[in-house]
């Protein structure tokens, strides 16, 4: 199955944050990937600009509505996401226990229409 | 009830949780497995007066169970699947530890007991709630019907039958996987199942909801749970620790409430009228749980069960054994603080020592964000500044607690206390 990691951090701008800051959350991150490679994890992953860089499309009664900012404001955000490939639920947490962790670390499985169909055909 | 009926709600105690737990194997799919298993005992219901009741009825309805589940399967195999199948690990291997992958040599035969720990431990993931948790651990593990579990939790049956629906979902949509830990993940993931049944007890004992006290029927079910549990695991001490603690509780069942339905306090119940049978299984357990307790300590709920030993050997509240139990409440809130464990030790050193040093403790955990709503907390005081002589601030902390309270016949006892005169308090 494949799940989504969603890392989610109080809202931070990491341009101009400290090189040192910058650094230490790289090789966590770098450490992490490592791990998955080291495990025969399949994996993708990408990490987000602030939510103050976001702009949400709403559909209304004029069509769509755009509008800056995030979907919700929260005080924390997705800051990025891994996508995984796990056998189970307790795999995918095993792994993320792993993972570079701020405020949360959210986990869902992904619709996978392969999966279904197949499944829809050897039952 | 007939022969048969009573062969049938015998095989039906004894072996839904097998047979379902083995039906699901086969069917990877939880409705259907429900649906089958059913149509197993419906089906000995109409057989059984024909053929008589089999030798063995439990292995008949599990053999009939498996048959329905292929008809059913065969059916269903053209139709597109809505939800994804359950997930059935081969063997019963951890999930990689930190070396990585698969844990291997742990592929053995799932035998019937293998099958009831992987329906127990997939009921009681903790990635599902804890009160969708216990519906979901009552429906599919002790078997009782949705009407039944809506009732013994006040709701309505579409309520009721959405929660477990949503549940069951979470369990196929997630990937939970239909496996039991092993090893270290055993000792983590085990408390999720014990914080299940004890919160079923908690309920049953002292409920949030109903107008009665007590609900026997949950007390009854929990205790069946720890049993069942304390057979699959009976090398796990705080299984053994958990069972100790329900049958202790649970002794005093008959006195805790009079016969008006009035609450009866601990120092007042008539002690004779404990279940002695039950005080002497639970005091075995809890020196064998404390015999097989890990080199780390007792757990939780062993000392918990270690305390309400002690009150249970007491022949008189004042004979308790206070002191030791302070120890035992300084025990548990290093292995597992919480507000209530600090509150019982209060209680414990207002008793060892005296009421203004119990006093001094309630005011030094009060302090606590977590007590703000809890009720005991002010009943306690009120208790201990009576003994004082201090009643009209036992009065108003009594007050206090009664607005607080959620149980209605424990609202009932600290609202009386709370109007009742001076002069007839000064007994206790």
């Amino acid at each position: 199955m494949k799940y989504m990691l969603m890392m989610y951090e109080v809202d931070k701008d990491w341009v101009g944050a400290p090189e040192q800051e910058i650094q230490e959350s790289m090789n966590e991150h770098i450490a992490f990937t490592q791990y998955l490679d080291g495990r025969g994890v399949a994996w993708s992953g990408e990490a987000l600009r602030p939510s103050t860089s976001a702009t949400t499309l709403r559909p209304g009664a004029d069509g769509l509505a755009v509008t800056d900012g995030p979907y919700v404001e929260l005080t924390e955000h997705l800051g990025g996401f891994y996508v995984i490939e796990a056998r189970d639920l307790d795999d995918a947490l095993d792994i993320a226990r792993r993972c570079p962790i701020a405020t949360g670390i959210e986990v869902r499985p992904i619709w996978d229409i392969d999966t279904v169909e197949q499944e829809a055909q050897n039952a | 009830m007939t022969g048969v009926d009573a062969a049938v709600a015998e095989a039906h105690r004894r072996g839904w949780a097998e047979t379902l737990a083995t039906v699901v194997r086969l069917t990877r799919d939880l409705d259907e497995a429900e649906d089958a298993v059913q149509e197993a005992f419906v089906s000995a219901l109409a057989t059984w007066p024909r053929t008589g009741v089999p030798r063995n009825p439990v292995a008949w309805i599990i053999t009939t169970a498996r048959r329905k589940a292929l008809d059913r399967m065969r059916r269903r195999a053209t139709l597109a699947r809505k939800l994804p199948l359950l997930i059935v690990p081969d063997g019963s291997g951890g999930t990689g530890g930190d070396s990585g992958g698969d844990s291997g040599g742990e592929a053995t035969a799932a035998g019937p007991q293998d099958d009831t720990l992987r329906l127990i431990f997939t009921c009681c993931h903790p990635a599902i709630a804890p009160q969708a948790a216990v519906a979901l651990t009552l429906r599919l593990v002790c078997g009782l019907r949705v009407p039944e579990i809506a009732r013994l939790f006040l709701v309505s049956e579409p309520t009721m039958a959405a929660r477990l629906t949503r549940a069951k979902k979470k369990i196929h949509e997630a990937g939970i996987p239909y496996r039991s830990p092993t090893g270290d993940e055993l000792t983590e993931r085990l408390p999720a199942v014990l914080a299940v049944i004890s919160l079923l007890f908690t309920e049953g004992h002292t409920g949030s909801q109903g107008t009665t006290l007590t609900r026997p029927e949950l007390l009854d079910q929990a205790i069946r749970l720890a049993r069942l549990l304390a057979e699959l695991l009976p090398g796990e001490s705080e299984v053994t620790g958990l069972l100790a603690l329900l049958l202790l509780l649970d002794s005093r069942r008959a006195t805790r409430v009079g016969s008006g339905g009035d609450l009866i306090l601990l120092a007042d119940q008539d002690r004779s009228r404990w279940n002695t049978e039950a005080i002497a299984e639970g005091r075995a357990l809890v020196e064998r749980a404390l015999r097989t307790a890990r080199p780390a300590g007792a757990g939780p709920y062993t000392v918990q069960a270690a305390i309400a030993a002690l009150h249970a050997e007491a022949p008189t509240a004042a004979d308790t054994d206070w002191p030791q139990i302070v120890a035992l409440y300084d025990v548990l809130l290093r292995v597992h603080p919480s507000p209530v464990a600090a509150l019982g030790r209060a209680v414990a050193v207002s008793m060892a020592v005296g009421p203004a040093a119990g006093l001094g403790e309630l005011d030094r955990i009060a302090e606590d964000p977590r007590f703000a709503h809890y009720h005991r907390l002010d009943a306690a005081r009120a208790q201990m500044l009576e003994r004082l002589g201090r009643h009209t601030e036992a009065r108003a902390a009594y007050r206090r607690a009664a607005e607080a309270a959620r149980n209605p016949v424990e609202r009932d006892f600290l609202t009386i206390r709370a109007g009742e005169p001076e002069q007839d308090r000064d007994r206790s």
